[in-house]
C-alpha cells in the first residue's frame, strides 16, 4: 500500500515535469518573433549561433520561462504551507493580504528610490525582494494581531482580516502609485497586475537564494502533517506548536514576497495548486509540497503562454489569465466543501 | 422607546442644514479658492463669461451634489443588503455588484464606442444585476454560503473574476486607457448630464427601499419570524435586490468603484436608530451622503493641489472600521 502511493507520487511528479517542459517548450518556440523548432534547438546547443536568435532566446524567452517556473513553484509551495498551517483550504497568500503587503512595500521602494536605484540594476534587484519580505511580514503581523483571540488563531476570522488588510494595503498602494512620475507609474501598474513581462536574468538570480528555503521546508514537512491533528493531540505529541507555526509561516512569507518582488501579485496559484496536489498524491505533506510546487509551475507557465499568444499583439499578464481560469475551479471547491 | 425616536428624528431634521453647509464647503474649497459671495452671485445672477461662475456651475456644484447622491445610494444599498442577509459584512463593494457594473460598462465601451451616456447607466445597471445574481446565486447553492466569511470570499472572488475578464477584454480591444480613466473615476470628473439621467433610476430605487423597509426589519429578525409576521420573504428579497441593483448601478455609472461607504454607514446608522429599518434606511442615506461629501473634501487636501481618488480616503477610514467589526463580531452570523 505504502509502496503504491509512493509509486503514484513518482508518476505524478514525472508527468508534472513533462507538462511543465511542454509548456516551457511552447513558450520558447512561439511568440511575435517566430522561430522554428530547429532554430531553437540550434541556438540552445550553440550550433551555427545567430545573433538574432541568441537575443530572442537568451535575453527574452528563456529568462521569462525560468522566472515563471521559479515563481510558480514558490507560490505553490507557499500555498501548501499556509493551508497546512491554518488547516483552512481557503487560505491563500493573496486572500490573506501577504501579496498586498509585499506589493505595497515594493511600490514604496520604486517610489522612494526612483532614479537613484534603477529597478533593473543589481542593487535594486537585490533590495526589492527584501522590501517585499518586510511588507509581507508587516501584513502578516497585522493579520496576526487582529485575527488572534485569546492566543488562538481563528481560521474564519483570519480570512476576513486578510480581506480587510488586503484592501487597505491596496488603497495605500494606489495612493503611492499615483504620486509617482508617469514612467514609474506605468511600470508599477504593469507589475502590480502580476506579469512576467520584465523578466531578466537578474530577477532569476534574486529568486534563487529564497529557494534555499525549500529543502528546509521539505525536511520539516512531517510537522505539517501533525498540524492536521486536533490541538490536544498536537500538545500530547510534545510539539512546540506556536514556534513551528511561526517557522513555517516565515518560510512561506519569504517565498511569496520574493515572488511578488519579481513578478507582482499572481493570485490563485497558492489557493488552487495545493488542492490539486492533495487530490493527486494524498495527504502527506512531504508529497503535497513538491507536487503543489510543480502544479504552480505548470499553471504559471501555461498562463503566461496563453496571455502572450491569445491576446497578441497586446499582452495579458499571467496574473489575470490565472485568475480567470482559477475562479471557476475555486467556486467548484466551495460548492463541494461542507460548512 | 421615546428616546430611540428622538435621535433619528433629530438627525433627519438637521440633515438639510448639514447638506447645504457641506455643499457650500465643497464648492468653496479646492485647487482654486472661491469666495462665498461669488457662489451667491453665480446662483442669483449667473454670468457665463465669469470663469468662477463657470467653475461653480459646471464642476464644483455637480461634484458636491454627486458625492452626496452616491454616498446616500451606496449606504442605502448596504443597509438593505445587511438587513436582508443578516450578514454584517454585506455591502455593494464586497458583493461583486460594483465589479459586475464595471464589467458591463467595459463591454459597452468596446462594442458601442459612440454610445450616449444614457447607455452607460443602463449597462452599469445590467452589470450590477449580473454581479449580484452571480454572487447570491452561488451563495444559495453553497453550504452556508450566506455566512459572513463565505459571502465575503465569494464576493471578492467573483469580483476578481469579473474585473479580470473586463481587463482581459479591454486589453484585447485596446480600450484599456478609456477604461482605467473611467475605473478610477474621481469625483472631479462628475458629469452633470449623467447626474440628471440617473435621477429617475435613483428615485425608483430609493422609493422601493423605503417601501420595503418594514419588511426588511422583519427579515433581519430571521426567516421564520418574518414568515410568522406575514411577510412575503421572497418578494421582499427580490424587491430589495432590485433596489440595490438600481442604486449601486447608478453610483458606479457616476463615479466608478467607491468601497466601504455601504459597509460602514449602516452600522453607524443602526448605532443611532436601533434595528428598525424604517429609520435605519433614511438615516443611512443621510449619513452616507454627508460621509462621502466630507471624504471628497478631505481627498482634495491630502496631496494638495493634486486630487486623491476618494476611494483611498474611504478605504483609510473603512479598513480600521472593518477590522473593528471583525474583532467584535467574529466569523459567525449577524
Amino acid at each position: 500500500m505504502k509502496h503504491a502511493s509512493l509509486r503514484r507520487f513518482w508518476v505524478v511528479a514525472a508527468f508534472g515535469l513533462l507538462l511543465a517542459a511542454t509548456a516551457a517548450y511552447l513558450s520558447l518556440t512561439n511568440g511575435t518573433f517566430d522561430m522554428s523548432v530547429m532554430d531553437v534547438i540550434q541556438t540552445l546547443l550553440r550550433i551555427h549561433p545567430q545573433a538574432e536568435h541568441d537575443l530572442v532566446v537568451f535575453e527574452f524567452r528563456l529568462p521569462r520561462i525560468v522566472l515563471g517556473a521559479l515563481v510558480g513553484f514558490s507560490l505553490g509551495v507557499a500555498g501548501a504551507i499556509i493551508q497546512g498551517v491554518t488547516r483552512n483550504g481557503l487560505a491563500d497568500p493573496g486572500i490573506l493580504g501577504i501579496n498586498a503587503g509585499a506589493g505595497l512595500a515594493v511600490v514604496l521602494f520604486m517610489f522612494l528610490f526612483q532614479g537613484a536605484v534603477t529597478a533593473t540594476g543589481w542593487l535594486g534587484v537585490m533590495l526589492m525582494p527584501m522590501f517585499g519580505v518586510a511588507g509581507g511580514l508587516l501584513a502578516t503581523a497585522a493579520i496576526y494581531m487582529f485575527a488572534r483571540e485569546q492566543g488562538k488563531l481563528d481560521p474564519q476570522r483570519l480570512i476576513l482580516v486578510g480581506i480587510a488588510i488586503a484592501s487597505g494595503f491596496g488603497a495605500l498602494t494606489m495612493y503611492i502609485s499615483l504620486k509617482m512620475n508617469p514612467n514609474d507609474y506605468e511600470m508599477a501598474v504593469v507589475w502590480l497586475a502580476g506579469s512576467l513581462h520584465n523578466a531578466n536574468w537578474k530577477f532569476v538570480a534574486t529568486m534563487l537564494p529564497w529557494l534555499l528555503l525549500l529543502p528546509l521546508i521539505c525536511i520539516r514537512s512531517h510537522v505539517l502533517d501533525l498540524f492536521q491533528l486536533s490541538e490536544e493531540s498536537q500538545k500530547s505529541v510534545g510539539m512546540p506548536v506556536e514556534r513551528e507555526k511561526n517557522i513555517f509561516l516565515l518560510c512561506s512569507i519569504g517565498l511569496v514576497s520574493a515572488s511578488v518582488a519579481v513578478s507582482g501579485s499572481i493570485a490563485f496559484i497558492g489557493l488552487i495548486a495545493p488542492h490539486l496536489a492533495r487530490q493527486l498524491v494524498g495527504l502527506r505533506h512531504i508529497r503535497i509540497i513538491p507536487v503543489s510546487g510543480l502544479v504552480g509551475m505548470i499553471m504559471v507557465l501555461t498562463g503566461d503562454f496563453i496571455g502572450k499568444t491569445v491576446f497578441a499583439p497586446a499582452e495579458l499578464s499571467v496574473g489575470i489569465v490565472v485568475s480567470i481560469i482559477g475562479v471557476p475551479y475555486f467556486v467548484y471547491l466551495l460548492i463541494r466543501s461542507r460548512g | 422607546m421615546r428616546l430611540k425616536r428622538t435621535l433619528p428624528v433629530t438627525i433627519l431634521a438637521m440633515a438639510p442644514a448639514a447638506i447645504v453647509l457641506l455643499i457650500l464647503a465643497s464648492i468653496l474649497y479646492g485647487a482654486k479658492n472661491i469666495t462665498a459671495g461669488e457662489v451667491w452671485n453665480s446662483i442669483t445672477a449667473f454670468n457665463p463669461d465669469n470663469v468662477d461662475h463657470q467653475i461653480i456651475m459646471s464642476s464644483r456644484l455637480p461634484r458636491a451634489v454627486g458625492a452626496m447622491m452616491i454616498g446616500a445610494f451606496l449606504a442605502v444599498s448596504g443597509a438593505l443588503m445587511q438587513g436582508m442577509t443578516r450578514n454584517y459584512l454585506a455591502s455593494p463593494s464586497i458583493m461583486g455588484v460594483s465589479d459586475g457594473s464595471v464589467f458591463a460598462v467595459t463591454l459597452c465601451m468596446i462594442f458601442l464606442p459612440n454610445a450616449n451616456p444614457n447607455l452607460y447607466i443602463v449597462s452599469s445597471l445590467i452589470g450590477s444585476a449580473l454581479g449580484a445574481a452571480i454572487v447570491f446565486g452561488l451563495a444559495w447553492c453553497i453550504p452556508q454560503g450566506l455566512s459572513p466569511v463565505r459571502l465575503a470570499i465569494l464576493g471578492s472572488i467573483v469580483g476578481t473574476f469579473l474585473s479580470g475578464v473586463a481587463h482581459a477584454l479591454s486589453t484585447y480591444f485596446q480600450v484599456s486607457q478609456n477604461i482605467s480613466f473611467w475605473y478610477n473615476a474621481r469625483l472631479h470628473q462628475m458629469n452633470p448630464e449623467l447626474i440628471r439621467l440617473s435621477i429617475p433610476f435613483a428615485i425608483v430605487g430609493l422609493t422601493l427601499a423605503v417601501v420595503i423597509s418594514k419588511s426588511i426589519s422583519a427579515l433581519s429578525l430571521g426567516e421564520e419570524i418574518a414568515t410568522g409576521l406575514g411577510i412575503r420573504t421572497w418578494l421582499t428579497r427580490a424587491l430589495a435586490i432590485l433596489a440595490v441593483v438600481l442604486l449601486t448601478g447608478v453610483s458606479v455609472a457616476l463615479a466608478g468603484k467607491i468601497a466601504f461607504v455601504g459597509l460602514i454607514i449602516p452600522h453607524i446608522a443602526r448605532f443611532f436608530t436601533g434595528s428598525d429599518y424604517r429609520w435605519v434606511i433614511p438615516v443611512s442615506g443621510v449619513l452616507g451622503g454627508i460621509f462621502l461629501a466630507m471624504c471628497d473634501i478631505v481627498a482634495r487636501f491630502i496631496n494638495y493641489p493634486f486630487e486623491t481618488p476618494v476611494g483611498v480616503v474611504t478605504a483609510l477610514i473603512g479598513v480600521p472600521f472593518f477590522l473593528y467589526l471583525i474583532k467584535t463580531r467574529g466569523g459567525a452570523g449577524a
